[in-house]
């Protein structure tokens, strides 16, 4: 078991003394998915923007894919880990004045200085995967919240990443779309693909996950597998907050 | 669509609104009597009074100045050049390879223009003192906003720049450039470069101008530029450093590209602004539209007729000016065309 993220004793606190993440470790090996899940504000974003350097840290140190980082900030690290690691997010953030097969080439042409014919192929064969490669030469905003998202995780997987962090994937999407985007996900855990993902999706962690975190005001409240998080959890809180995913 | 009954729903209406009343009946009319009153006079004017022999004797003045006669096919086919290419921009076939380079062709008639200008190289050279008229204003405009916009991208980049040092200097200069009237840009231009260079070099005054309007107008352009940056969410950024773009590319792929498009109105009511401003150069000694129009008033043979000259410039300005728009808003229409949200 090759680990792919080592984070130790992670701290990050706001001024007036808030603690987005208090003291958080974890591991996650290849091939895993772990599930990310708790109450908004908990820190959870926080979290896995901290694995892409989008978010410094204050102390502990994080190993992601052997390159270590601690809290001096360094660029070429987090550049050096950026190249190898994909991010989708809860917003799509695709980029409105490229087509959806410039998005996805974009980075594989500039960053890896691949051949535009080949990136556009791999895109193209990328999309195929997603199921919207007719779509290729439109633009973001013709498309729907579902088909944005799996260009998104598209265009992430460019780069052939050896790990994927997803932000909330699906909470800007109707609910009739979001299974589009979560079986796209499901395909790729079962490729193989090493994930951290943020979700409240309960039927989604139930299936795909090896491992939830629960977190609440920046602490790891418990960590366990899937089966024994939604059947019987061990704190009060985390109790608490399945409790009203239920009732929604 | 035109039959009888819309032309009486039509004319109801004008009746309602009009003449509903007395009173407004009344305003009606005297309103109406004084437009064709106004209108009349100033057609009676145009066809009967006005001796247009001041424009129509004048044509080639007005077009080139002083450029020597036998060498007006030059400047001639630059600006039909001009032309043509706004007239394919506007209503030119989809053909994707024309379209894909049209940008690279307007920016080649600046070279092209200055070549046929100047001579050289098969064509015999023309200092540029006897330049003059509207290839000198379009000259003027041209060159002035190809160098200003890149100017003004790196001004309003340097101020949104995170060192201190370079931030500081960039907003100094555009605060300085727009407390500082372009008439004064314009003289310093022309009066006190040539102090500040050393000497054997010198720089004619065309260049001088085209310099002044370059420094004045950079400064509004990397305000809109500016504006267009601000616009971009952040999160654009957070996706191009997720890709592992660095941050030049993240400049040249992403924000220039957006910041363009949002400031694409702005940036043409500035080259229309521009090439209005050029004939504050007629009060500095250069022969462009408007001083072809003073020197012709100078001349005895037609001194006193003013409103014709100025009437027929204004209509030249004017048609000018309606082109930069309709070509400035053709573009808008153009990138945004496929980007409903954007």
């Amino acid at each position: 078991m090759k680990p792919i993220v080592i984070a130790k004793n992670l701290t990050k606190s706001y001024t007036k003394g808030i603690r987005a993440l208090d003291n958080v470790s974890l591991t996650v090996n290849q091939g895993k998915v772990l599930v990310v899940m708790g109450p908004s504000g908990s820190g959870k974003s926080t979290l896995i923007r901290t694995f892409n350097g989008l978010e410094t840290f204050d102390q502990g140190e994080i190993d992601i894919l052997g390159i270590k980082l601690d809290c001096n900030h360094n660029e070429r690290k987090i550049q050096r880990i950026r190249k190898r690691v994909g991010m989708v997010f809860q917003q799509f953030n695709l980029f409105p004045h490229l087509s959806i097969l410039e998005n996805i080439t974009l980075a594989p042409v500039n960053v890896q200085k691949r051949h535009r014919s080949e990136a556009e192929e791999y895109g193209m064969y990328l999309l195929g995967q997603m199921g919207i490669d007719s779509h290729a030469k439109k633009y973001p905003s013709q498309l729907s919240g579902g088909e944005q998202q799996r260009v998104a995780i598209a265009r992430a997987l460019a780069l052939k990443p050896e790990l994927l962090l997803f932000d909330e994937p699906t909470s800007a999407l109707d609910p009739e779309r979001i299974n589009e985007v979560l079986d796209a996900m499901r395909r790729l855990a079962k490729q193989g693909m090493t994930m951290i993902v943020v979700t409240h999706e309960i039927g989604f962690a139930k299936d795909v996950s090896d491992q939830v975190l629960f977190m609440d005001s920046g602490k790891v409240i418990e960590t366990s597998t899937p089966d024994l998080f939604f059947s019987n959890a061990k704190h009060d809180r985390s109790r608490k907050f399945l409790n009203q995913l239920d009732k929604n | 669509m035109f039959n009888i009954n819309s032309i009486m729903i039509f004319i109801q209406k004008l009746r309602n609104i009009f003449f509903s009343n007395i009173l407004n009946t009344i305003f009606s009319l005297v309103i109406i009597l004084l437009i064709s009153l106004a209108f009349l006079n100033t057609f009676e004017w145009i066809i009967f009074d006005a001796n247009w022999k001041v424009v129509t004797s004048n044509l080639p003045l007005y077009a080139f100045g002083s450029f020597p006669s036998n060498e007006q096919w030059r400047p001639a086919t630059w600006i039909i050049s001009l032309l043509l290419l706004s007239i394919i921009t506007l209503f030119g076939p989809e053909w994707k390879w024309l379209r894909q380079n049209l940008l690279l062709t307007w920016i080649s008639t600046i070279p092209l223009g200055l070549y046929l200008l100047y001579g050289g190289f098969g064509l015999s050279p023309i200092m540029s003192r006897h330049w003059g008229g509207l290839t000198l204003t379009i000259l003027l405009t041209t060159c002035s906003s190809l160098f200003s916009l890149p100017f003004g991208i790196i001004l309003a980049l340097c101020r949104q720049s995170s060192l201190p040092l370079i931030r500081k200097l960039s907003s100094i200069y555009i605060d300085v450039m727009r407390a500082i009237p372009l008439i004064a840009v314009l003289f310093f231009g022309q009066l006190l470069i040539p102090l500040f260079l050393p000497v054997g070099i010198e720089i004619d005054r065309v260049w001088r101008s085209i310099l002044a309007f370059t420094l004045f107008v950079s400064a509004y352009i990397a305000e809109d530029i500016r504006g267009g940056l601000q616009a971009i969410p952040n999160t654009q950024i957070e996706a191009a450093n997720s890709l592992g773009l660095n941050q030049y590319q993240i400049i040249q792929f992403i924000l220039i590209p957006q910041a363009l498009r949002i400031a694409l109105p702005a940036l043409t009511n500035q080259s229309i602004g521009l090439f209005q401003n050029t004939s504050l150069m007629a009060i500095l000694g250069l022969v462009e539209l408007l001083g072809v129009g003073r020197s012709i008033l100078a001349n005895p043979e037609f001194i006193g007729q003013y409103i014709e000259v100025y009437v027929w410039l204004a209509c030249v300005y004017w048609l000018v000016c309606t082109i930069m728009a309709v070509l400035g808003r053709h573009l808008e229409h153009r990138m945004t065309m496929n980007q409903a949200n954007f």
